[in-house]
């Protein structure tokens, strides 16, 4: 089996060689030793990429069209003014809807929270995660149930653990509350995501809860990286242990900084399915977030077009997210 | 500089003794390589030395301080690790004066410093380089500038070599003496490689199963083992052993005898299980054993496979020919014996032929302690004299010199 299979491939790739690069005799390549001229219709039509075209056409096309034809018509959408039943008018394009985004107080408010959520919620989950790998990684026993534990949150859906801290968040019966009231601390008990001043907090917290997790595995991954030998020689030379990990340990974990702020942040963007299970569509200025609004100025309200703009917003800033992380991926040849 | 001592030196895990009260005194200025195999508790006990480890009892002094108790970073020691160990994000010259950066030092003395370590170990012109731009040889001079430019009492270096290929490391080697001779320091070396430790070291310690085996200059550890383990480790290929049992007449093994008087063994009476052992370079086809003073009586032998190195030629004896043939083990089996001989020798497969040994390079062992008995038995005199009868005589006499031992029998 195995020969003929081998024999098949070789006798292919002698036939897919453009014909003045047959193999010699002896097992070279007979290239340029034949002067005859290679046409650019031929060096095209033997360069890997066409040649490779039943493979990579037919996905390229199902992405084209299922995701960036989307992604385009939401953009062409976004240039009419359509709203209500009917059909978009195709024919008068124009930036109107880009123009009334910033005077729109809705659309400054949940492009706020969005950029606070954004930020807050990546960067206390990476410190919680770096100090939790940290501290797991410190051959402490039991090491896998906690890793365990602290990733766990996240493999639930938005929808439970929206559903799950609504209720712990229940003014009265919330565990929080009842919680801070048994010992003692009354005062701090508060209607939580009741009340619009810690609303969007809560939600952060909550956020954080369920992937610090996910910043703890990528640091522990990073961390398991670095051979003991750095601790040993930081140690030697005379580090301090909070000195060892700042100047030694935590510059070297750069690249996985790197990946879970892509990750986290693209997940602060889609945040939207745990404060629609929260809230419903209108989660209040004070925890408004693009994606939400996009859902209801869309689907709630059928103003399509104004919908599709804010669409737009959103996915420029995973766009401004993401574009620079493969950049740099790119220039390091990891892609 | 400064001297080390260990006394007492014990490290127990739950379940296991890694080091196993470890006595030892390394003078100043001394380079000591701490060899044996893997997992005998030689990095262990360097790094009790460093302070990376504590050990359950013991006590480590430096100088005249004892430092049992002290952090690595006050103990005046400078490390270099087997894999090197660069910090990845830090170029040349931030890896080297990453401990006096540490420490406070003034930017002046920083550079000086720097400065004059690059310039030991050749390093000038590549301080801003990153380590990942560099070669396997230049980070470890690296390394070894990160160490020296703290002017520490002790180096200690934990098998910096054995991450490097061959030929580097040869050459790696010449340049640690060289850089010793240099800095007169205080060298703690740790290795698993025999050679590594026979060419560098002023003293050879020799570990296994977290215990100190020997500690002796190399040429000594070589020959004149303190047991088996000592005779098996050091020297490559390894030495030939052949069990046997002390009689009134020597030395009797399967497949051949070795005569001398029993009663000048120390420790040992007949009837004793001993293990002889003699180094391939210490065994001699008969016909060119002709300049040895002494030798044994000829053993029949038969060649099995012959390995040419260029230098030399490795020659296996089968003492037995009907006796299976086992390549693995071959120098454990009383059946074998590796000769080395010159490559010029006229010798082929499957051959009859007698070999003799050098009885001053006769080491014989207490086979169930491993404890060595005696070195040489050229200075033991044969049983008693006249009282010889048949073959295996002529071992005991001193030869002429030249050939032809058949006719003097």
């Amino acid at each position: 089996m195995g020969p003929d299979i081998a024999a098949a491939l070789a006798r292919l790739r002698r036939q897919r060689r453009p014909p003045e690069q047959q193999a010699r005799t002896d097992g070279g390549l007979d290239e340029g030793s034949a002067k005859a001229p290679v046409s650019p219709v031929s060096k095209l039509w033997y360069s890997d990429a066409v040649q490779a075209i039943p493979f990579w056409l037919p996905p390229a096309l199902l992405m084209g069209w299922f995701v960036y034809g989307a992604v385009g018509w939401n953009l062409l959408i976004s240039l009419t003014d359509w709203s209500g039943l009917g059909q978009p008018e195709y024919t008068s394009l124009s930036l109107e809807m880009y123009r009334e985004l910033p005077g729109d107080r809705s659309f400054r408010a949940a492009f706020r929270n969005t950029v606070i959520l954004l930020v807050a919620f990546t960067g206390v989950s990476l410190a919680i995660g770096l100090v939790l790998a940290i501290l797991v990684d410190r051959d402490i026993r039991f090491e896998n149930t906690f890793r365990t534990i602290y990733l766990l949150p996240m493999a639930l859906s938005f929808v439970v653990t929206a559903i799950f801290w609504s209720w712990m968040y229940n003014p009265t019966t919330g565990t929080i509350n009842v919680v801070l009231r048994g010992i003692g601390l009354d005062v701090l008990a508060s209607d939580w995501i009741g009340n619009p001043r810690t609303r969007l907090w809560a939600i952060i917290f909550a956020l954080t809860w369920q992937f610090s997790g996910y910043a703890m595995v990528v640091y522990l991954a990073g961390l398991r990286a670095i051979p003991d030998e750095h601790y040993e020689a930081a140690k030697v030379d005379g580090a301090s242990t909070l000195r060892m990990y700042w100047r030694v340990i935590i510059p070297q974990l750069s690249a996985a900084t790197v990946s879970a702020v892509v990750v986290l942040m693209v997940f602060a963007l889609k945040a939207f399915d745990f404060i629609f299970v929260m809230f419903g569509d209108n989660p209040g200025r004070s925890a408004d977030i693009l994606a939400v609004m996009m859902f209801r100025v869309a689907f709630s309200r059928a103003q399509w077009a104004y919908g599709a703009a804010v669409a737009t917003v959103l996915f420029v800033m995973a766009l401004a997210i993401v574009a620079p992380y493969l950049y740099v991926q790119y220039r390091r040849g990891a892609l | 500089m400064a001297r080390v001592t260990l006394e007492h030196i014990t490290k127990r895990y739950e379940d296991v003794t890694a080091v196993d009260d470890m006595n030892v005194e390394i003078r100043d200025g001394e380079f000591v390589c701490l060899v044996g195999p893997s997992g005998c508790g030689k990095s262990t006990t360097m790094e009790i030395v460093a302070g990376l480890t504590t050990p359950t009892e013991g006590t480590v002094f430096i100088g005249d301080a004892d430092v049992t108790k002290l952090p690595p970073k006050d103990r005046g020691v400078a490390m270099v690790f087997q894999n090197i160990a660069l910090f990845p994000h830090m170029n040349v010259w931030e890896n080297i004066s990453f401990g006096l950066r540490l420490r406070k030092f003034d930017t002046d003395e920083i550079d000086r410093r720097v400065e004059h370590a690059a310039d030991i170990v050749q390093l000038e012109g590549m301080l801003e380089r990153m380590p990942d731009e560099m070669s396997g040889g230049q980070r470890q001079r690296v390394a070894i500038a990160r160490a020296i430019v703290r002017n520490p009492d002790v180096f200690l270096m934990d098998e910096p070599l054995a991450n490097l290929d061959a030929k580097l490391r040869v050459h790696m080697r010449t340049e640690l003496q060289r850089l010793h001779k240099e800095l007169d320091t205080t060298i703690i070396y740790v290795t698993h490689d025999q050679a590594e430790a026979m060419t560098m070291s002023d003293r050879i310690a020799v570990i296994n199963a977290g215990r100190l085996q020997q500690i002796d200059p190399p040429l000594i550890c070589y020959n004149e083992p303190a047991n088996l383990f000592v005779a098996g480790f050091i020297g490559s290929p390894s030495m030939n052993f052949v069990e046997g049992d002390l009689t009134r007449d020597g030395l009797e093994t399967p497949n051949f005898s070795v005569e001398f008087d029993p009663s000048q063994v120390p420790n040992a009476t007949v009837g004793d299980r001993l293990t002889l052992g003699i180094r391939p370079e210490d065994v001699f086809l008969e016909h060119r054993a002709g300049n040895l003073e002494t030798t044994t009586d000829p053993i029949d032998a038969v060649t099995d496979v012959l390995e040419p190195m260029g230098d030399e030629i490795f020659v296996y004896l089968l003492l037995d020919e009907s006796a299976e043939r086992s390549m693995e083990d071959a120098l454990a089996t009383p059946n074998q014996l590796l000769m080395s001989v010159s490559p010029d020798t006229e010798i082929h497969e499957d051959e009859r032929t007698n070999v003799v040994l050098d009885r001053s390079k006769v080491h014989l062992f207490d086979t169930d302690t491993g404890e060595a008995l005696v070195h040489g038995i050229d200075d033991l005199p044969g049983p008693t004299a006249g009282a010889d009868t048949g073959a295996g005589t002529a071992g005991t006499e001193t030869r002429a010199t030249g050939s032809g031992t058949d006719t003097e029998r």
